[in-house]
């Protein structure tokens, strides 16, 4: 029996353990689920958009609302030094949210608490649904 | 007796492996530890035996009364724990919460700072 001691011995667990590495990019850009991660939620007033975005220097994010849309751009900066292990993402990003009505623009409210960013969208008075009275007549 | 319930609660939560960056600078350690929606009061970080254990729980909540759509990330319960190295000076550690970032600073031992040796002319 030859035991084969070569670089190549080990390979099939080096190809796994490269896949495995290269299926959790430390770049933002290169990672397939989208950053930040966001929970939207809606009442008879508001839409809510919570980012779950920890790290953020809050004065650096952007937030731009078009007529449908809410993109939420920033930086998650990387830290200087030598490595023994690096889990967080750092880099650019951004996301658009769609909203599925036009909100009141004057009076979108965000606010960010413990590395969470909560956006509050008032709809706007047009699209709010209303009881109509029917006036009868006589 | 409340403090039962609030254990018996916390361990529901569903618990996550908070992504951790250990970084070495000329002083000494950092751990940057994301845990968004951990209030510093419920953030413990205990030491034990050369082993350092950090956990937190993210009081996070969904906006009361309202309809969630799409959810990606809810509250949880955080928790890992390291091993120091001998190099740590152990009471010297700290820490400091920001924006839902734990950096825990361990800084380097005297003796096994890098120092310059003078040499004496015989």
């Amino acid at each position: 029996m030859v035991i084969d001691f070569s670089s190549f011995y080990d390979l099939p667990r080096e190809i796994a353990r490269i896949m495995d590495e290269a299926a959790r990019p430390v770049l933002i850009s290169q990672r397939r689920i989208a950053y930040p991660l966001v929970n939207l939620a809606e009442d008879h007033d508001n839409y809510y958009v919570d980012l779950d975005m920890p790290g953020v220097d809050a004065s650096q994010v952007e937030l731009t609302l078009t007529e449908r849309n809410l993109t939420v751009q920033g930086e998650r900066p990387a830290q200087a030094g030598r490595f023994f292990r690096q889990e967080r993402v750092a880099g650019s990003f951004q996301r658009i949210i769609t909203l599925g009505a036009p909100v009141d623009k004057d009076k979108v409210a965000a606010r960010y608490a413990d590395g969470i960013l909560h956006i509050t969208l008032p709809k706007s008075e047009a699209v709010k649904p209303r009881k109509i009275s029917i006036s009868a007549q006589q | 007796m409340s403090k039962d319930i609030k254990q018996h609660e916390a361990q529901e939560l569903p618990a996550f492996i908070p992504a951790t960056d250990i970084v070495e600078q000329e002083d000494g350690f950092h751990i940057y530890m994301d845990m968004p929606g951990v209030p510093k009061e419920n953030l413990s970080i205990d030491l034990k035996e050369g082993e350092v254990t950090i956990e937190g729980l993210s009081n996070y909540a969904p906006p009361a009364g309202a309809q969630a759509h799409h959810a990606e990330f809810g509250a949880g319960r955080f928790a890992r724990t390291f091993a120091l190295s001998d190099a740590v000076d152990r009471d010297k550690i700290k820490a400091v919460l920001k924006d839902g970032v734990l950096n825990l600073f361990l800084p380097k031992a005297e003796a096994v700072k890098p120092r310059k040796i003078s040499i004496e002319t015989a």
